[in-house]
């Protein structure tokens, strides 16, 4: 309870513990995933320099404001609610800069409006979170015990700071003890409306007005005329030389900085959250919106969103669905500099592949039309009968006649008679459940000489890259200017080709599998695209989805491995199998210390392997990158991967290796 | 087998709070005698819905089913449940073959309401026996015995599944499931969950409500290991284990946070949003 100044280590709480923790707890409460991440302050006075867009949560390094363990905890808890307190409570709803841009006096609005706007907020907190109230109060005893004396500021400011104080629970004799003209009880029965339920964001705007009305009766002087045009936020937190000139009677900036509560934090919202619903205030901005705002809003020389981290990029899919984002999964990640995982690091985007490609399976077929008999051969041999005849079981669905008069004569001869005189029939199937991931990373763009497409186009076009020299892996495209109007096969191209003649095989075969795709923009935006997952039926729709699949981004493999074995977790099967196809090392921009750091990458999707080998998942890695002995042989066991120098043989390959590893 | 339990034989009425037209429509496709399929996740009410239904349409008759000693015949479906498990078979008993009818056969014949819950965990082949019920013909052909059993003019069959968590292996035929009359149900408004959470448990209103939030929090966890959520059912023992006594909050982490999941982080917030939504 007591706020301490030495506390213990031991009792010090660090976000990195209880990260995840906060994580899930935010998005309970909230309804929606929020980032919650660090700022790299301590303790709780970290608000200061908070910014909210709504979409994340900041928080300190570590808080040891009490003594208790607990207690700190509670300060994280209650930092949280707050926050999240502004998203549910419609703060970002409200267009603070307009609001702001029309007052004489915006810096000292400003003020009145963040505590007023508090007060309400932690009044929703008591009200929605009853069992927050201890740990809210312990947070706010200790920010007023740190509040500076009244006594010794000027009127308004002194005004301002008494209402700031009653909002963190100050008694409110004591402070009307103090006489400022008689202007603080009804300054407090002014902001004291927002405490009552049902109160909104402009019940706040509202009661700032008619306070900031009574203030302007201390003002000897009358206010500077509102600026034309507001540039940005930071016009009303920077200290002000000109407005500092005018001397006792103004409140300016530097007046309104010295009354912000560290706790609280400056109230700045992001500009890309403040439109949401239109209120009276943010009516009467739109009347007057300035070129500065359509600057904020494109978020182009904005500071107040200097600091926030870039949001998932707003079309990351290939296909968004109708209604509704896509699913999105949290995942550890491997930190091989560390020797630890970093907890719910990464973020899977789980999406549905569309397309309407529909012509695709047929020149599939027509491309590999031997191969494709070949394999259904090759396949069938190893399909099992589809019924089969399990005699004496204890139940089942016809009586086992030699069961009977076995039993029959062991009862007339005095002996027991076997219980187990059923026949069933049992579907003798291949208990096996395959999962296929396919690298789409940009790097699977790259053209591949495939004389085929060349010849079906124009005899004449211009040569792509010589077949042995990989350049179609990782450069020269330029170098080799592609056909205008030939259809460039690229080494996706043939990962499609081979998936597909595995569908075919699989669906003579019987066996259960799905085929997905991986590729990514950061950790936080991992995109795993669903072709085909278990269980759907291989439709015209199935292999549209599967023509979809296009190069993308980058290649962050562990966290896309993890999706997949948690797919396959929920197969049935007695025997998973999980098929890597790339083409080159796993790396993403921020796989790593950067995007050179590939040991990082490597060491994380050795882990997710292994991790899978744990959960009884066969892994198998098949690569087409002819660097990949290299790494592959760190990253698993030497029969669990396969390089493939000619990318024309993946398809061949691929049924080869999958014939191998399930029978 | 001959051991019904009352509930089974419906002698009190199932308490059912309804969700919308969901009595209305039951009720009407009785009268026209179609099937039922109830589809939802697991814990929201679909089988207290059945038994609700079957109180109403039995026990509150007045036609002679009325007096039918088992209005409802429940088979919860399993991977092994075969069309054998549903028809009947014969059984050795003494130096002969009986036959012994099976829930379906029984409830055909009798004219009661079957109720197959979770049909998609049965295994494919046996979904199909019930088709010649549900459309015009309403037979039943039992094929170890060679009857084609005609439907006792009361029967109804009704069915359940959980699109949610099965493993879309296990997903409906097409041919099976366009042949009923379709409910969706899910979990309740917090208004609606807590009315229930407090009739179930006698706890007191104000903590129903609360309990009833914590369900809608902990769901908007659902994709951290528990695809459902928390079940109306979950809430309610928490309500039980609270109005016998036990401390909420602990009531809470026995039977929802260690319940739903085996992520401890994931048990640790669920007890955060608890401790901060109960007073």
């Amino acid at each position: 309870m007591t706020p301490a100044s030495g506390v213990p280590d031991a009792q010090r709480v660090h976000f990195t513990d209880i990260q995840r923790f906060l994580s899930l707890f935010a998005q309970g409460l909230a309804g929606t995933f929020l980032h919650v991440k660090v700022i790299e302050t301590h303790g709780m006075g970290a608000g200061a320099s908070r910014i909210m867009d709504g979409k994340s949560i900041r928080l300190p390094a570590d808080i040891a404001d009490f003594t208790a363990q607990q207690h700190n905890l509670g300060a994280y808890r209650v930092a949280v609610l707050r926050q999240i307190g502004y998203l549910v409570e419609g703060t970002f709803e409200f267009d603070l800069a307009g609001f702001l841009g029309r007052h004489t006096r915006p810096a000292l609005l400003r003020r009145v409006f963040a505590t007023i706007e508090d007060m309400r907020i932690d009044a929703a907190i008591l009200r929605r979170y009853p069992g927050a109230c201890g740990d809210l109060d312990r947070v706010l005893a200790y920010v007023l015990a740190k509040r500076p004396r009244i006594s010794a500021m000027r009127p308004v400011s002194a005004l301002v700071e008494a209402l700031l104080q009653y909002s963190l629970g100050a008694a409110r004799a004591p402070l009307q003890a103090q006489d400022w003209g008689g202007l603080l009880p009804g300054m407090i029965d002014a902001a004291a409306v927002v405490q009552r339920d049902g109160a909104q964001v402009h019940d706040s705007a509202r009661a700032a007005l008619d306070i900031c009305a009574e203030l302007e009766k201390l003002f000897r002087r009358p206010p500077r005329s509102p600026p034309l045009f507001l540039s940005t936020l930071e016009e009303f937190t920077r200290p002000n030389e000109s407005n500092e000139a005018l001397g006792d009677e103004e409140f300016s900036p530097s007046d309104a900085a010295g009354l912000l509560v560290e706790f609280r934090g400056e109230l700045i919202l992001d500009s890309a959250f403040k439109h949401r619903a239109g209120g009276q205030f943010a009516t009467a901005l739109q009347e007057t919106q300035s070129p500065a705002r359509g600057r904020m809003a494109d978020g182009t020389g904005d500071a107040a969103t200097a600091g926030v981290e870039s949001p998932r990029s707003s079309a990351p899919m290939l296909h968004l669905p109708a209604s509704g984002g896509p699913r999105s999964f949290l995942y550890d990640e491997w930190n091989f500099h560390e020797q630890s995982y970093l907890a719910a690091w990464c973020r899977v985007y789980e999406q549905r592949l569309r397309g309407d490609d529909f012509g695709f399976i047929g020149g599939v077929r027509s491309r590999h039309s031997t191969l494709l008999k070949q394999v259904r051969r090759q396949f069938s041999s190893i399909k099992p009968q589809s019924w089969q005849r399990v005699r004496r079981t204890s139940d089942g669905d016809e009586l086992d006649l030699d069961g009977v008069i076995e039993a029959v004569i062991d009862r007339r001869t005095g002996h027991d008679a076997d219980s187990h005189l059923y026949v069933r029939r049992d579907r003798a199937r291949r208990d096996v459940s395959a999962a296929f991931l396919v690298d789409m990373s940009a790097s699977t763009d790259f053209p591949l000489p495939d004389a085929g497409a060349i010849k079906d186009a124009h005899a004449d076009a211009p040569a792509t890259p010589p077949p042995d020299s990989g350049l179609y892996l990782y450069g020269g495209q330029e170098e080799f200017p592609a056909a205008r109007s030939a259809p460039k096969r690229r080494v996706i191209d043939v990962s499609k080709d081979a998936l597909a003649l595995m569908c075919e095989a699989l669906q003579t075969l019987g066996d259960s599998y799905a085929i997905y795709g991986f590729s990514g923009d950061g950790r936080q935006n991992v995109e795993f695209h669903v072709a085909k997952d278990f269980g759907d039926k291989l439709t015209a729709r199935t292999w549209a989805a599967l023509a979809a699949m296009q190069p993308r981004r980058s290649t962050r493999m562990g966290a896309a491995i993890r999706h997949a074995l948690s797919k396959l977790a929920r197969e049935p099967a007695g025997m998973k199998v999980l098929i890597i196809v790339s083409d080159g090392y796993p790396e993403d921009h921020d796989y790593g210390a950067d995007r050179t750091d590939r040991e990082y990458g490597i060491q994380d999707t050795a882990r997710a392997l292994q991790e899978a080998e744990r959960a009884g998942v066969v892994d198998f890695c098949l690569t087409i990158d002819p660097a990949g002995q290299d790494y592959l042989r760190r990253m698993c066991a030497e029969s669990r991967y396969l390089v493939i120098d000619d990318v024309t043989a993946l398809p061949r390959e691929l049924s080869k290796v999958y014939r191998t590893l399930t029978s | 087998m001959d051991s019904h339990s009352s509930a089974s034989r419906l002698t009190a009425e199932p308490w059912y709070l309804p969700l919308a037209d969901e009595v209305q429509i039951f009720e009407a496709a009785y009268q026209a005698r179609l099937p039922v399929l109830l589809k939802g996740p697991t814990g929201c009410g679909k089988t207290r819905f059945v038994e609700h239904m079957a109180w109403r349409l039995y026990r509150q008759s007045d036609s002679a089913r009325r007096y039918l000693e088992l209005p409802l015949l429940t088979v919860a479906c399993h991977e092994d449940l075969t069309a054998t498990d549903l028809v009947g078979r014969y059984l050795l008993t003494g130096n002969e073959t009986v036959w012994m009818d099976g829930p379906l056969t029984r409830a055909v014949r009798s004219g009661a309401i079957c109720y197959l819950d979770e049909i998609v965990e049965a295994r494919k082949d046996t979904t199909v026996v019930v088709h010649s019920l549900t459309d015009h013909r309403r037979v039943l052909p039992i094929e170890k015995t060679g009857e084609l059993l005609d439907a006792h003019p009361d029967f109804l069959l009704v069915i359940s599944y959980n699109p949610g968590y099965q493993s879309v292996l296990k997903d409906l035929k097409p041919s099976t499931r366009q042949r009923f009359v379709s409910l969706a149900f899910d979990y309740p408004s917090i208004e609606i969950e807590a009315t229930i959470i407090a009739h179930e448990s006698g706890v007191a209103t104000a903590l129903a409500q609360r309990l009833a939030l914590v369900g809608e929090k902990v769901r908007n966890l659902r994709e951290h290991g528990f695809e459902e959520g928390v079940s109306t059912r979950l809430l309610i023992y928490a309500a039980q284990l609270a109005a016998g006594g036990i401390e909420p909050r602990r009531a809470c982490d026995v039977a929802i946070a260690r319940a739903v999941t085996d992520d401890a982080e994931v048990q640790k917030a669920i007890g955060a949003i608890v401790d901060v939504l109960l007073p």
